[in-house]
Parts: structure tokens; C-alpha cells; sequence
């Protein structure tokens, strides 16, 4: 369980986390969203002590991270998969922080084994791929077999089998009571990955809810209907609270009225339909609408910096 | 009547999933920071470098004092064979000095330039005892090194000035004690980089004020001595002249010179040690 009460972190005059409130639940896995630059990887980094917070505080399973006696048993965490050196083997790095707690030898075989790196183990983690350098810092996270998991965005650079491992392997730790944090951008693995979302933006939680809850929240769902007569059926079910959308020329997209609903007033009204079906917003669209005056770094295609200044 | 067994249900939020493990150790990070200097093909031709250096020197010595050497005279150049023998033995390695000066900058600043630092201190999140423990670890190594460089130098001596019969006993005090001396101010000067790497956080930026200090520093002060008379009284506590004091004293005692020398390291890791538990890694 890991407890942030009024979290703060300034880099001289800037805010990069702002007194967040957050308790990360054991027996789950906990996405942790948010644009770049939006305080993730600092909330991670004040939660195992690299970074100092400037006000509040952070605790895990009941303690302040360095008054654990064990921390790797503790919290595991991965970072970026730059946290090694790269003169050395993967086998001596994790050997290496094993000898610190007095972890034998046979768990960094383990963990090696878990994390598929057997073949390259000898080899010098300066030539890893990035995947290669992922599995070896969740290698690393897994040394101490910790109650808690602190992973900052781990499938990035793994293939496709990587991924779904690191899903299975996330979804398995949750479900043996341990306490899941991970970060990424995928929001469609994160859908399928978590149980429960902290959505940061700015430095701030914006949202902090199970999946499904922001999913229903952020974005509604929609019927696509395609039809002939869409200015027809559109004028028959205008009303308050729905929002129609012609988005072909013989496709409408309707919020605010069920499939059922929609197919029997035009089965009254005899308009033919060729398509009716639901359309299930996605992660990815909830994130989007929940962010979207959060981010900080913006691709210049959506408005000029002029434009943005001025709206200001 | 039976016995009945109750399993306990799974929990479903355990906090501790390792409770019979055991934990941080001193020992343990001991052993931690072996593995990680023995684990750098760096640290064996570091290591290789300061042994090399010194028996090749020794050998070269050897051949230049033997030729300078008139048995019918006996002690040339005013000094006796205790102090051939030493200076033979010892003066490869202020080439050696220059190396685990190296050593020691880079066993710091190598982990903060490959982030490397990130997965120790989040491993020993006090920080202090993580440097406590690469300070011992280089500090033992780096004298082996140094006691395998001199007695070597001195071995292979023996033969050389030999053949114009020049002998010492390496037990002899004025043989062993400067030999001891000089292996000590060897290895305090690894845990001194130490500190300055860990100040710096950059592998050049490390180098380049540990050999400042090692090398250039007597000198710059020397040379103004010339011009500001009272600058002579401070050439005694630069780094390597206090070190060299040590052993050959001159304008202190010896055991003065190695409170100045341990004045260095201390500040050296004191500060390091300060920043080190206030900065974020």
C-alpha cells in the first residue's frame, strides 16, 4: 500500500507535483496516467526516496520507504532501464544488489528466468536493446519478492510477447495481494492491464477511480447508425440531451439514446437502417477528454501557440 | 477424536511477503560493493596498471642506483641501503597514486552517469551506508594492490642491487614502516576520489580536480610561496606533499603529516557525505 498525503516537489520555480492525495490499494493494479511531464515519474521517484519532496509526504506498507529494514523486500521498483551500469554483466548487476539484502544467488537465477534473460545474462547491459534493458530492471524490481511493485512504464520497447507477459505478470502479483503501481502511455494495454486508474495532469490527480468508472465518466457511449435518411431519423430524434453527429454521408453517430431506443422510433417512423450498433468509448478516449487541458507539451497541429496565448 | 485442519485463507493484502528473509547488512554491502568493482573489466587493468607500473620502475631504479653505486665508497648520494631499497620499491607508484585516483572518481561518478546510482540508492535508501561500504571496499583492495606492488618491487630489486651487494631485510623498520606508509597513502588517496566523485557527480569533472589536487596544486602553491613569502608555510599541507611528509618527514613529524592527510580525506568524504544525503540522486 503506498500513501501520498499533500505530495509536493518543486524543481526551483517549477511544480512538478502540486500536494497530491493519493492511496494505492494492495491487490490491484493501479494505472498511473498522465501527459509528459504531468509528475509521474517524480511521484515515483519521491515514493522509493530518490527525490526529496518538498512538502508532504509518501508512505509505503506503513513506513516512510528508507525506514524499512528491508526496502527491496519492500518495494520493487523500476524506474528506466538505464539504471544500470553498462560495463556490467546483468548477472553481476543483480548479484550485486541481491548481495545488499542478503538475497542468495538462487533468486537471481530466478528472477532471470522469470524475466527470459538467460542468454544474455553474461553480457554486458551496455548493449542491451531497450526491451532486453526493460526485463532486466523488472528483473531487478523482482529481486526481493516485494509486497509492493513500482513500475514506470515497463512495456515500453518490449515486442508484442513482452507486453502480455509483463499484463499476465502485473495481473498475477495483484491478484496474490501485492500492491501494483504502473505507469504507461498505452492506454489500450492499460485498459486491459489495470483495475484502478490515478490520472495526473499538471502536478495534480485529476481523476483517481476504477477503470471502468473513468471510462463511463470522461466519455459517453454512442450508437452509429447508418441509414439513407439520416435527416430524417436525425429530425426524429432530436431532442434535449441527445447529440447527433453526421459523420458520413450515411452515417450518424447519436449520444444520449440507447441501440433499442434508436432502432424502434425508426421502425415507427418506417425509416430503414442498413447499420445500428453501440459503440463502446474506450480508454483511450476518456484519457484524451480528461486531459485534454492538462497537457503540457502539445503537438503544434491542434491550434498555434498564438491562438492558445490569446485564448488565454 | 480427529483432528481437523483449518488452513488459513489466503490474505489478500499481505504487507510483507519476505518476512524471513533478512535485510540490509553492512556486511552484506560489503560484499555488494565487491561485486560491483570486480565486476568492471576496468578495475583489472586499473589494478594491473598501478602493479606494472611499479615493478617497472623498480627494475629501471634498480639498474640506475646499482650503476650509480661505488662499493669502495659504500652509501652513495648520501643514502643507506634501507633507503635505496625504499626509494626503489615506492617510486613506481606515484604513477600508481595517479591511477587509483582515477579508480576512485570513476567507482562514483561511473554509477551516476550510467544511472547506476538510481538502483543503489533505492536499494539503501539511507545512502550513507552504501558509501561507507564502497570507501572500505576500495580502500582494502586498493592496499593489497599497493602491498603487492611494493613487496614485488622489492623483490625484484634484490637480485639488481644485489649484484654490487647491496641488501636490506624488508623487516627491517626502515625498510617496512616507509613501504607500509607509502601503500597507505595510496589507498586513502582512492578513498579520496571517492569523495571528490561523489562531490562532482562527473567522471571528468572528477579526474580533473583529484589530479588538480594531487598534481598541480603543490606547485601553483609552490611557485606563489616565491611571491608571497608566508605561502612556504602552507606547501606542508597540500594532499601529496603531507602524504610524502608521511614517510620521508622534512618540515613535520610524521605522525603530523598523517593527521594533515587524514584532514583531506575527511573533508573530502564529509562533504561528499553531506551532499550525498541532501541532493536527490
Amino acid at each position: 500500500m503506498i500513501q501520498a498525503q499533500s505530495l509536493t516537489k518543486h524543481y526551483g520555480s517549477k511544480t512538478a507535483v502540486d500536494a497530491v492525495d493519493f492511496v494505492v490499494q494492495p491487490g490491484k493494479v493501479t494505472g498511473f496516467l498522465g501527459p509528459n511531464g504531468a509528475g509521474k515519474s517524480t511521484t515515483m521517484r519521491m515514493i522509493v526516496g530518490l527525490d526529496r519532496p518538498s512538502a508532504g509526504s509518501v508512505i509505503v506498507n506503513g513506513k516512510p520507504y528508507h525506514e524499512h529494514k528491508a526496502p527491496l523486500r519492500e518495494v520493487g521498483v523500476l524506474l528506466d532501464a538505464t539504471a544500470v551500469h553498462t560495463g556490467r554483466s546483468a548477472y553481476n548487476h543483480l548479484r550485486a544488489m541481491a548481495a545488499t539484502h542478503n538475497i542468495p544467488t538462487s533468486r537471481v537465477h530466478e528472477v532471470i528466468n522469470l524475466t527470459g534473460l538467460e542468454s544474455v545474462a553474461r553480457k554486458r547491459a551496455g548493449g542491451f536493446s531497450l526491451g532486453m534493458g526493460q526485463r532486466l530492471g523488472i528483473a531487478a524490481a523482482l529481486l526481493g519478492d516485494p509486497a509492493t511493485l513500482i513500475l514506470d512504464e515497463p512495456v515500453n520497447g518490449l515486442d508484442p510477447e513482452g507486453v502480455q507477459w509483463v499484463r499476465k505478470l502485473t495481473r498475477q502479483l495483484a491478484a496474490e495481494g501485492r500492491t501494483v503501481l504502473l505507469s504507461s502511455h498505452l492506454m489500450s494495454e492499460m485498459a486491459l492491464t489495470a483495475d484502478h486508474l490515478i490520472v495526473l495532469g499538471r502536478g495534480r490527480v485529476i481523476a483517481d477511480a476504477s477503470v471502468a468508472d473513468i471510462i463511463a465518466s470522461a466519455a459517453q457511449n454512442t450508437v452509429r447508425v447508418r441509414t439513407p435518411h439520416t435527416a430524417a431519423l436525425a429530425t426524429l430524434l432530436a431532442q434535449t440531451d441527445v447529440t447527433i453527429t453526421n459523420i458520413e454521408q450515411d452515417v450518424l453517430e447519436i449520444s444520449g439514446l440507447t441501440v433499442s431506443e434508436i432502432g424502434e422510433c425508426a421502425a415507427a417512423a418506417q425509416i430503414s437502417l442498413h447499420e445500428l450498433s453501440a459503440v463502446s468509448a474506450s480508454l483511450e478516449d476518456a484519457y484524451m477528454k480528461l486531459t485534454q487541458n492538462e497537457v503540457e507539451y502539445r503537438t503544434g497541429d491542434a491550434s498555434s501557440p498564438t491562438e492558445a496565448e490569446a485564448a488565454r | 477424536m480427529s483432528t481437523v485442519a483449518h488452513p488459513t485463507p489466503p490474505s489478500t493484502a499481505r504487507t510483507s511477503f519476505a518476512s524471513t528473509g533478512s535485510g540490509l547488512s553492512f556486511t552484506g554491502l560489503l560484499r555488494s560493493e565487491s561485486i560491483k568493482l570486480w565486476s568492471l573489466r576496468s578495475t583489472y587493468w586499473t589494478f594491473s596498471l598501478v602493479v606494472v607500473a611499479a615493478l617497472g620502475i623498480a627494475v629501471l631504479m634498480s639498474f640506475a642506483m646499482s650503476a650509480g653505486y661505488d662499493p669502495a665508497t659504500g652509501a652513495a648520494m648520501g643514502i643507506d641501503t634501507a633507503q635505496m631499497f625504499v626509494i626503489v620499491s615506492t617510486s613506481g607508484l606515484s604513477l600508481g597514486q595517479l591511477i587509483v585516483a582515477v579508480l576512485g572518481v570513476l567507482s562514483i561518478s561511473g554509477e551516476y552517469s550510467s544511472g547506476m546510482i538510481k538502483s543503489t540508492f533505492s536499494a539503501v535508501p539511507n545512502r550513507l551506508p552504501a558509501l561507507w561500504a564502497k570507501v572500505c571496499v576500495l580502500f582494502g583492495f586498493t592496499f593489497v594492490v599497493g602491498l603487492v606492488s611494493v613487496i614485488g618491487s622489492y623483490l625484484v630489486a634484490i637480485p639488481i642491487l644485489g649484484a654490487k651487494d647491496i641488501t636490506a631485510n624488508l623487516f627491517d623498520v626502515d625498510v617496512i614502516l616507509p613501504l607500509l606508509g607509502n601503500v597507505l597513502f595510496l589507498a586513502l588517496i582512492a578513498v579520496f576520489a571517492i569523495g571528490i566523485g561523489t562531490i562532482v557527480r562527473s567522471s571528468a569533472g572528477g579526474i580533473a580536480t583529484v589530479l588538480g589536487i594531487i598534481l598541480l596544486l603543490p606547485t601553483v602553491v609552490g611557485l606563489f610561496s616565491m611571491l608571497v613569502g608566508w605561502v612556504a608555510d602552507i606547501v606542508p599541507f597540500m594532499f601529496t606533499v603531507a602524504g610524502s611528509e608521511m614517510i620521508t618527514p622534512n618540515t613535520m613529524e610524521s605522525w603530523q603529516a598523517f593527521l594533515v592527510v587524514l584532514a583531506w580525506v575527511a573533508v573530502s568524504l564529509g562533504t561528499a557525505a553531506l551532499l550525498l544525503k541532501r541532493r536527490d540522486a
